[in-house]
């Protein structure tokens, strides 16, 4: 399939030419096509939707793409949306026909929802981390993606460096095999989680909402709480109607290598237990370590070193060749190395799916939301990684899919 | 007799935030701690967990004093969610949703109970949560507590739609399409003609969502006549609704509804609905003959 570079950036740019000069803003030099610079018929009509914190970063992400950005998105632009080129509503932006790809970087309460909805309108999507914020919306993106043959591509690079570590080859080729069961591999993630600084405030009272800012629209999906500025604005990371907390927001960076390494990219734990206190029901607060079991044996262990007991039940552990017999050394040297991965620029050209697609991310993310889930609920859960649901859990399988505001819905 | 407990006291001993008298962090109790004040005040029964639930009030109320009385009733919901606790859950919902009605509490604290009920409440709190839904400022959070509970719920959602407005009738439209029980299709299928294009859309991915072969002609000629962001999110009810009808078995049915929609996708900007219609139909013929 040929790539299917917008042919209305060709219309965009005879309709630029004569625009005012905010329009040129929005349109890079390479647009015009002079000498040196890429014509127009090589760009890609882009979109940014989340305009704030990460941003133009995740933007920058498609540079691969030549891309032209004729659309910002952002529910703080009340005072300036012109419905032309800058927007707070992202229905009216993915109704575009000269739009191929939108860079989504709002807060991850709406990335599910917005991903989808861009892919309902044939686009192509690259997705700030983390990917979702609770379960059953990981897999609407994944069915979205595959429904509608669209490309996604999660805003976390990890995996992409480990496949190209052979120390990392080496081990998903091991954990791939299937011949080590019992599998005595431990992976611990010790610090770097940003708990404390990215918690929630309590004893919060509200406050008025800035006239630039569509409030409604920002709470979305989630409850319509009153404003408080800590909600809003790189803190929303502290509240479980955003995110949660720093172990979500880091833990997706941190799991996208040791996921694909370890080979658990179709799976998910089965066993998860949490050393935390109380949680709070709003509020993303502290937590000392969680442990997560695979059915193959394999744990991951993340650890925050902010609060309470050091992790000591178990020592971390790679897999390695001498863990198996010689056969089994035989057939692993065997293996062919994994497929290279291709980054999201190829993957829009070529239609094939790149390193971090929709299921591989969900899956690394699924991680985190069920050390989250162990965190809030306070007890040993048990998960069944094909359902995706867990075992004899009412209230744990009521965090896996959460209703949303109407009229929004996966 | 044992003595009743001092609940404001052991409200008292949840931590301090991390600047007392600010909205502030704050690091959690001791959990062994924290467990004997929630046993201690399950164990004064229904007089101590009133009395609790009783302290809790919403930032938003003038009489806000600080987290704790709201934390710790979220700690006696966690700790009644542990297996074998069913008659301590009962017990606790019960008392929440006897708070949703009177005056003794705010319309923002009724929130924040509705919110525990979402985690706690079973088929019991049904009734309390479904008079929430005539009431303007719980109907919203109410809807989505009734959807998580989901048993004896149906009935419910479909007599409160008769005199919701705006939104709300949204909300419920969506929850019975995610119940998926039969005894709402009438209701949903008479949706479809509803004045609102948003109930219309609503019902259209409902009726999707329970493989109603019967309303394929008209959730078609919703997404035929849809335009904009409508078009895409009605197509996707189209191609939805195959989905569940090849999950039900009704391939014939399926293929129908997937040729007319590929058929009517003819624009170039509208190929990848094609190809989806396509590849969907091509799943359901393995040899690629459609």
């Amino acid at each position: 399939m040929k790539p299917r570079f917008s042919p209305l950036s060709r219309r965009h740019f005879l309709a630029s030419t004569a625009a005012s000069l905010a329009t040129i803003s929005l349109v890079p030099r390479h647009v015009l096509g002079g000498a040196g610079q890429t014509p127009p018929s090589e760009t890609v009509g882009a979109a940014l939707i989340g305009c704030g914190g990460r941003g133009p970063g995740t933007f920058s992400e498609l540079k691969g793409l030549n891309p032209v950005q004729l659309a910002r998105c952002d529910v703080k632009y009340l005072d300036r949306a012109d419905n032309k080129t800058i927007y707070t509503d992202f229905r009216r932006v993915l109704e575009r026909k000269d739009i191929d790809v939108v860079a989504i970087a709002t807060p991850p309460h709406w990335h599910a929802l917005i991903s989808i909805a861009a892919m309902e309108a044939g686009k192509d999507v690259l997705c700030e981390k983390p990917m979702t914020r609770f379960i059953a919306e990981g897999r609407a993106v994944v069915d979205a993606s595959r429904r509608y043959g669209r490309i996604f591509q999660i805003g976390t690079f990890g995996r992409f460096g480990a496949s190209k570590d052979r120390n990392s080859i080496l081990t998903r080729k091991i954990m791939k095999s299937g011949l080590l069961n019992p599998n005595p591999g431990v992976y611990i993630k010790a610090g770097g989680l940003k708990v404390k600084e990215w918690s929630g405030l309590v004893n919060a009272k509200p406050e008025p909402v800035p006239k630039n800012l569509d409030w409604d629209l920002y709470c979305g999906p989630s409850p319509l709480r009153p404003f408080h500025p800590h909600r809003f604005g790189g803190t929303h990371r502290g509240y479980w109607d955003y995110e949660g907390g720093g172990l979500c927001d880091m833990g997706q960076h941190a799991m996208d290598p040791v996921s694909w390494t370890y080979g658990k990219d179709d799976t998910a734990p089965v066993e998860i237990e949490a050393h935390a206190p109380p949680a709070h029901p709003e509020v993303c607060g502290m937590w000392g370590w969680v442990e997560l079991k695979y059915a193959d044996g394999f744990t991951i262990v993340l650890a925050s070193g902010e609060w309470g007991d050091h992790y000591d039940r178990k020592t971390g552990r790679g897999v390695k060749l001498e863990d198996l017999d010689e056969a089994g050394r035989a057939k692993i040297q065997a293996t062919p190395d994994p497929e290279p991965m291709i980054d999201f620029a190829e993957a829009v050209r070529t239609r094939k799916q790149p390193g971090g697609h929709a299921e591989a991310a969900h899956r690394t993310v699924c991680i985190i939301h069920l050390a989250n889930l162990a965190i809030r609920t306070g007890r040993k859960l048990r998960f069944d990684p094909v359902k995706e649901q867990f075992i004899g859990d009412e209230e744990a399988n009521r965090l896996v899919n959460q209703p949303m505001r109407a009229p929004w819905h996966i | 007799m044992a003595t009743k407990p001092n609940v404001a006291e052991l409200v008292s001993q949840m931590p301090e935030v991390d600047k007392p008298g600010t909205a502030s962090k704050f690091t959690g109790p001791d959990p062994a701690a924290a467990a004997k004040i929630f046993a201690e005040i399950f164990a004064g029964g229904s007089e101590s967990i009133l009395q609790l639930i009783d302290l809790v009030k919403a930032p938003d109320d003038a009489d806000f004093k600080d987290y704790k009385a709201a934390y710790v009733v979220h700690g006696l919901v966690l700790s009644a969610g542990v297996a074998g606790r069913e008659k301590e859950r009962r017990q606790l919902a019960g008392l929440l949703a006897s708070r949703l009605s009177g005056e003794k509490s705010s319309a923002a604290t009724k929130t924040y109970f509705i919110q525990e009920l979402q985690a706690c409440g079973g088929r019991d709190v049904v009734p309390a949560l479904a008079r929430a839904l005539s009431d303007e400022s719980l109907a919203e959070p109410a809807t989505r507590a009734l959807l998580s509970i989901r048993d004896g719920v149906g009935p419910e959602l479909q007599r409160a739609f008769v005199t919701a407005k705006g939104r709300q009738r949204v909300g419920i439209v969506l929850a019975l399409g995610q119940l998926a029980e039969p005894p709402a299709l009438p209701v949903l299928r008479e949706s479809l003609r509803d004045e609102d294009a948003a109930v219309r859309l609503a019902a259209a991915w409902s009726l999707a969502k329970m493989g109603d072969a019967a309303s394929a002609e008209a959730i078609l000629k919703l997404a035929n006549g849809a335009t904009g962001h409508e078009r895409s999110q009605a197509t996707h009810t189209c191609l939805l609704l195959a989905e569940t009808l090849v999950a039900a078995g009704k391939t014939t049915e399926a293929r129908q509804l997937l040729m007319r929609l590929r058929d009517s996708r003819q624009e170039e900007s509208e190929r990848f609905m094609r190809d989806a219609a396509d590849r969907s139909l091509k799943a359901l013929q393995p040899h690629g003959a459609a």
